[in-house]
């Protein structure tokens, strides 16, 4: 079944792979293959609509059954032991090869993540800790993975754990998704007992257990550490690094904290080959990725789509565009809360991959696109969000605790403009004192949409200032 | 002329000594009070001092107090009770029997004299309590 | 790092891989123990100045080796990192943030820049955060003048405030909460170092203390309205760098900078710990811990912190004669020295005298030159030792060291209580059961370390049963690298005190290595190795056995002498500073100074001697003890050959050397008592006296007086009484 693959989306290796090897003449031996490892460079230009039968996620809106039935039907868990007896090396090979970056935001090459759990081990286990709790607002990705599609994920448990060598996965789900925690675990259920995980997981001699772990309402605890720490049973505060988690990590074992998509892909990948998976956006921007679009748009969804992709063809053509046409957006939000807002003018011509939101400074995190037309209080909406960042701030290191409550002050008295124009600077300063000096990365997380709305909309701002002094003044 | 010769002096002398009762007694009254002198008798307060005036004295030697005999020699000027003090500095001319406005409070404390130079004068002493907190034993037999 | 707490905590009660992950902590720990070879040493360079540091110190520790201080609040040598003030942060080159130099450890070649901008800049940001939500209580604020945020915001911080809110929605406050009569909380100071919830969970191993809530609404507190009730509570009060804990009975007494300080030690437990006397017209105000790492490294017990305001109240200060009514009177120092020297002279030899539990070794002496020159030889400490056993010096000391208990991996505690009679020793064991895997196992009835351990019952017998080997327990002991017993110095005053310590010795010549002796007596008064030192017998029996006619009770005033003992003609004079049992039986009372008055040298239990320095002048017509007897020698007509301290000193050294040589351990041999091993262990279950926290706050004279003492038992009286509401509500 996903042997047949259409030879024009094969590289020429790949070609000469499915050659018989007798017809392996010279000339395409002399052909420079990139060392191993590292994703193929790109060619194309163009990344538009991702084709039907390059989709990974088949049943993201759940019109097919989710169960183990359906999702045999639709290719999961074939050849799944074959992939786990090609070894950890394979693996990991395969996936630096395709170049997959981690999809929970931070964006960091996943081969190389996984790699760091290769150390010979000292006698302690090693654990493979998915990172469900979907906490980023305007995120909604994983949760269809997990109601629609779970056994991807378990499948991607088994594979992730098989190559960091690790003897049990721990998914740690939002507490607030009671629908997705079910299904997830009626798939697990399922897995179990086809005897897919467990002792002797796909018949080949490895135990592998897969574990749920529900949480219990905090934004924090979506940081790798903080995770580990509600994992373990106490209050979900993220923890120093150094020690990393592929040192001391759950229980004091070696452990990686990945995304959910990022492990639901890995199946596919090892089963399509990394090199297809590169096949897609950018040099170092490979890949397919679930995108949430939401907002001020005719129809929000989620769709799949190729990396790299122009965000203004995203929104028209999966989401009807924006309401009241494209010259009537304000901004974009363009990866979750946490990443600045742009205008109008970058939304222009910008493209949603890591590199080409850094450029636009700001960033792709989870692909939660919140657009935003101009019928909207952009300053209301960011101030929003700070009180959302206050209210979530675990509260362990100073400038987070205390930093981000002062700025969530500051901007409730944005919103009525009851502040003066100096205030503005201040509250960039301010910003800058936050980010970069906290614990872990939710003083960022907060610190970046405050300094994208002075960076572009200090205007706004400091007109609603003056429309405030007026009326204080009469 | 008697005024001439002195002659009134003199009766005033004799007039004196009669008023005293007999030489002995002008004679200890001059030795207690280094005076003798005539006047009339305006009042007596509680504690047994007569007080007399005679306008022929000029201003200051008008007005006298005859302390109490139980005194003897240790009289002092502090002695003179409140009421009849306004009354002896010339700061009133009613004495206290004929000033009606004198205030009549159940406070007012008894007069006491200066107790300066005595036993009884006041030395100051610590009212902070004390540093230490020493230890009672409790009364045990044997 | 590894949180041993909770692996140990699962247990058994884990899955396959939890206890796996506890076999993996524990093989670490194992590993941990032997000791590797040098590791080679890193070069790093600060502020431009190369440092040599071993692998895995961090950016601060390697700064402080070469004296640069990096601010910090959260961070504390002996509390696990913590890294959450963030008042740490220095630049390190090639690094796009800061790092927080208290946990970050070093790398090879790195420049770490405490003095740049960006180093300047993110310590101005951090304190403008803290005194933002601080309130301005500086002039209201026990801690004003000693306070960290003071220091450092002078320092480092910005000299002007931003914080425009102040006008508008203003700044956090919180409630206070109640958690004793000791420690006074104003939690709005609370700046959330968790230095203070480290401790308590660390050190104390009481997890009373937590954060509640999250983000600025996070409050540091016990969450229930329960008191924090262990006996190293004060601690927190020097671990606060705010005023937000701060000591109750000192509140809003003095500042600082009116304090005058005295090196001094601590007499009312037998640690000896060491502690600065804060005072000011001559009056005792506080005790602060100082440092020493052999005994006491930072902190001091409770009784010792609190019990000062004991020092003011029952107080003898004038030398008193009991009258033929039989009522005690006030007389001058002549009188009372002629009535004491006629019944002396009345005497004829047949005097005694016993020595309580705060004498110091000068006083000791000086009874001890007295009496023998006055023909007797009964001179007794009143707490008992075994018969005989005084003569080796190991027979009373604890012989593994306060700081070698630290390295101990299994432990035996027979018939002591180590949390209420020495709480400092406590805290080493402690120690060595989070880091080292120490095994613990006590002899007598059930009581509450802070820490697992094992009652192996309260039947005396079983002391002879794992002396002998036969016991599970005797395995772990005799397995141990560094195995120690720990016997109670109240158990030794049984009948059968002498069997136990012959065989406990015996055991622990068999479990001797080089360089460590097993065997230690755990003494609960400081004067007590002291006496034993310089000659005394040991047991207040022993002198009333011999009905004196004269009796001489120093400082004596546990209550183990009654009147009713004595001859009825015996004459009893108290020398001490407090009116307690002591003195109501006495017949001549010479009020004598308390420890922090004179200048004495006491001994801790285990063989250290240190002395105390005067911080005020004794009260009323009260005189240092030794001079008491000196003076009293010569109206005697014996005059003792010393006159001042330094003679007396010199007389001490021809007594016993070693007591001379302040601070400094004399390692003690083996221990063994003369030829009891006959007599057998008999004598019914071994019990107590310190088994709860009530029973430790009231010991010794001074603490008995003191009012401070007193609110401590109420309060854990009243936390008990709701507890039981709340058991018997539940059920």
């Amino acid at each position: 079944m996903a042997a047949i693959v259409r030879f024009n989306l094969l590289t020429k290796p790949q070609i000469v792979a499915t050659l018989p090897a007798s017809l392996h003449v010279q000339r395409f031996q002399s052909t420079q293959a990139p060392p191993p490892g590292t994703p193929p460079p790109q060619t194309k230009t163009k990344f538009g609509p991702l084709a039907d039968e390059d989709r990974i996620f088949t049943n993201l809106y759940g019109r097919h059954d989710w169960r183990l039935k359906g999702a045999l039907k639709r290719g999961d868990w074939y050849k799944t032991k074959e992939i786990v007896l090609k070894g950890a090396d394979w693996i990991v090979n395969e996936i630096k090869t395709s170049g997959l970056r981690g999809r929970g935001g931070a964006g960091f090459p996943s081969g190389m993540k996984w790699s760091f759990m290769n150390k010979p081990g000292d006698g302690r286990p090693k654990y493979l800790v998915v990172n469900a709790d979907e906490g980023e607002p305007g995120t909604c990705k994983d949760r269809e993975i997990m109601r629609h599609d779970p056994h991807k994920l378990v499948e991607g448990c088994l594979i992730a754990g098989r190559a960091m060598g690790a003897q049990a996965a721990y998914i740690y789900i939002r507490g607030e998704f009671y629908n997705e925690a079910s299904n997830m675990q009626l798939a697990i259920a399922e897995a179990y007992q086809a005897g897919l995980i467990g002792k002797n997981a796909c018949g080949t001699g490895y135990d592998f257990d897969v574990f749920m772990h529900r949480g219990a309402g905090a934004y924090i605890c979506g940081e790798e550490t903080a995770l580990i720490e509600s994992l373990e049973g106490k209050q979900g505060k993220p923890r120093l690094k150094p020690p990393f988690p592929a040192d001391v990590g759950v229980f004091g074992c070696p452990t990686t904290v990945t995304n959910v998509e990022t492990v639901a892909v890995a199946p596919t990948i090892c089963r399509r080959g990394g090199v297809w998976f590169a096949s897609f956006g950018r040099t170092r921007n490979s890949g397919t990725k679930l995108f949430n679009i939401s907002g001020h748009v005719n129809r929000p969804c989620t769709v799949e789509e190729e990396m790299s992709i122009p965000l203004k063809e995203l929104i028209e053509r999966h989401c009807g565009g924006v309401t009241g046409g494209w010259d009537n957006l304000l901004g974009v939000i363009p990866g979750g809360s946490s990443t600045p807002i742009i205008p109008k003018n970058v939304c222009d011509d910008v493209i949603m991959d890591f590199d080409g939101l850094i450029a636009a400074q700001t960033s792709l995190g989870t692909a939660a696109i919140i657009v935003m037309d101009k019928s909207t209080d952009v300053i209301k909406a960011i101030a929003r969000l700070i009180s959302f960042y206050k209210h979530e701030s675990c509260g362990q290191c100073t400038p987070c605790r205390e930093g981000i409550g002062w700025m969530n002050k500051i901007m409730t008295r944005f919103v009525k403009g009851d502040a003066q124009p100096a205030e503005i600077d201040m509250l960039w300063e301010i910003s800058k004192q936050i980010e970069g000096h906290t614990i872990c990365a939710l003083g960022d997380g907060a610190a970046w949409p405050v300094q994208g709305l002075i960076r572009h909309f200090r205007p706004e701002i400091e007109k609603r200032m003056q429309l405030h002094a007026k009326r204080v003044s009469n | 002329m008697a005024k001439f010769l002195g002659i009134n002096r003199l009766t005033k002398l004799f007039q004196m000594v009669r008023e005293a009762g007999g030489l002995k007694q002008a004679y200890l009254k001059l030795y207690r009070n280094d005076d003798l002198k005539i006047g009339t008798l305006v009042g007596i307060d509680k504690y047994g001092n007569k007080y007399f005036e005679n306008p022929y004295y000029f201003y200051g030697r008008n007005r006298w107090i005859e302390f109490a005999p139980h005194v003897n020699m240790d009289y002092d000027g502090s002695m003179i009770p409140a009421e009849w003090y306004g009354w002896m500095h010339y700061k009133t001319d009613l004495p206290p029997i004929r000033d009606g406005c004198r205030p009549k409070y159940k406070w007012i404390a008894d007069h006491s004299e200066n107790l300066s130079g005595t036993k009884e004068a006041y030395y100051p002493y610590s009212t902070t309590p004390n540093k230490v907190e020493a230890w009672e034993p409790k009364a045990k037999k044997q | 790092m590894i949180r041993a707490p909770l692996v140990k905590a699962l247990g058994a009660l884990g899955s396959p891989t939890h206890q796996m992950a506890s076999r993996a902590v524990r093989t670490s720990a194992m590993v941990a123990q032997t000791p590797a070879k040098a590791p080679e040493k890193i070069e790093v360079f600060v502020d431009d100045i190369p440092v040599q540091v071993v692998p895995g110190t961090t950016v601060l520790q390697a700064a402080a080796q070469i004296g640069v201080e990096i601010p910090r609040f959260c961070y504390h040598e002996r509390l696990a990192v913590a890294g959450n003030c963030r008042m740490c942060l220095v630049e390190v080159e090639k690094s796009p943030k800061p790092v927080a130099a208290c946990a970050m450890p070093v790398m090879k070649g790195w420049r770490i820049k405490t003095n740049s901008d960006l180093t300047r800049k993110a310590r101005e940001g951090v304190m403008e955060f803290l005194l933002m939500n601080h309130p301005l209580d500086c002039p209201i604020c026990d801690q004003g003048g000693e306070c960290d945020l003071q220091d450092q915001a002078m320092a480092f911080g910005s000299d002007r405030s931003r914080f425009t809110d102040i006008n508008y929605t203003g700044k956090r406050a919180v409630e206070d909460k109640d958690i004793g009569p000791l420690v006074k909380t104003i939690m709005t100071r609370c700046i959330h170092c968790t230095r203070c919830v480290r401790f308590a969970s660390e050190i104390a191993g009481v997890d009373d203390l937590g954060t509640t809530g999250r983000g600025n609404d996070m409050q540091i507190g016990t969450y229930v309205e329960k008191l924090f009730l262990t006996e190293l509570s004060g601690n927190v009060i020097d671990l606060c760098p705010v005023g937000a804990l701060t000591n109750k009975p000192y509140s809003f007494v003095a500042r600082p900078w009116e304090i005058r300080k005295v090196s001094s030690i601590d007499v009312l437990d037998a640690v000896g710990s060491n502690i600065v006397v804060s005072t000011r017209t001559n009056e005792v105000l506080r005790i602060l811990p100082r440092e020493n790492e052999d005994v006491n490294e930072e902190w001091l017990a409770d009784k010792s912190r609190f019990a000062c305001d004991g020092l003011k109240r029952q107080r003898l200060v004038a030398p008193m004669v009991r009258m033929p009514n039989g009522e005690l009177q006030a007389v001058e120092w002549e009188g009372a020295l002629i009535a004491v020297a006629k019944a002396i002279k009345a005497a004829g030899g047949q005097i005694a005298g016993i020595s309580g539990q705060l004498a110091d070794l000068e006083a000791q002496v000086a009874l001890k030159d007295l009496l023998n020159r006055l023909g007797s030889e009964v001179v007794a400490t009143e707490q008992g030792f075994i018969a005989g056993g005084t003569d080796n010096r190991a027979n009373y000391l604890l012989n593994s060291t306060i700081a070698g208990l630290e390295e101990a991996d299994a432990v035996l505690l027979v018939g002591t209580n180590p949390r209420y009679e020495a709480p400092l020793v406590n805290t080493r064991l402690r120690k060595a059961y989070v880091h080292n895997e120490l095994q613990i196992a006590s002899i007598g009835p059930k009581i509450d370390l802070s820490y697992d351990h094992e009652n192996l019952g309260a039947d005396a017998a079983l002391v002879k049963d794992v002396c002998s080997g036969a016991h599970a327990f005797s395995k772990v002991l005799e397995g141990a690298k560094k195995p120690a017993i720990i016997i109670g110095a109240d158990l030794l005053e049984r009948a059968d005190g002498a069997a136990i310590h012959a065989t406990v010795a015996e055991y622990c010549k068999k479990l001797k290595k080089p360089n460590w002796n097993p065997f230690n007596v755990l003494q609960t008064n400081a004067a007590q190795v002291g006496a034993l030192d310089v000659g005394y017998k040991a047991g207040a029996q022993t002198a009333v056995k011999a009905q004196p006619k004269v009796l001489f009770l120093l400082n004596a005033d546990a209550g183990k002498v009654t009147r009713e003992q004595l001859p009825k003609d015996c004459f009893v004079v108290y020398i001490g500073s407090h009116g307690d049992n002591g003195a109501s039986i006495a017949d001549a009372v010479l009020p004598g100074a308390a420890y922090t008055e004179k200048q004495g040298i006491y001994v801790n239990t285990e063989g250290r001697p240190q002395q105390t320095l005067p911080g005020v002048s004794p009260p009323g017509m009260a005189r240092e003890d030794w001079k008491i007897l000196r003076a009293l020698s010569e109206v005697v007509g014996k005059p003792l050959p010393y006159d001042n301290l330094d003679e007396l000193r010199n007389r001490l050294e021809d007594v016993a050397p070693h007591l001379t040589r302040l601070g400094q351990l004399e390692p003690a041999g083996d221990a063994g008592a003369a030829g009891t091993i006959s007599k057998s262990i008999g004598g019914g279950a071994i019990d107590i006296k310190l088994k709860e926290l009530r029973d430790y706050f009231m010991t010794d004279a001074i603490s008995r007086a003191s009012p401070t003492m007193a609110k401590c038992i109420s309060a854990v009286n009243k936390q008990q009484r709701e507890n039981e509401a709340k058991q018997s509500v539940a059920i």
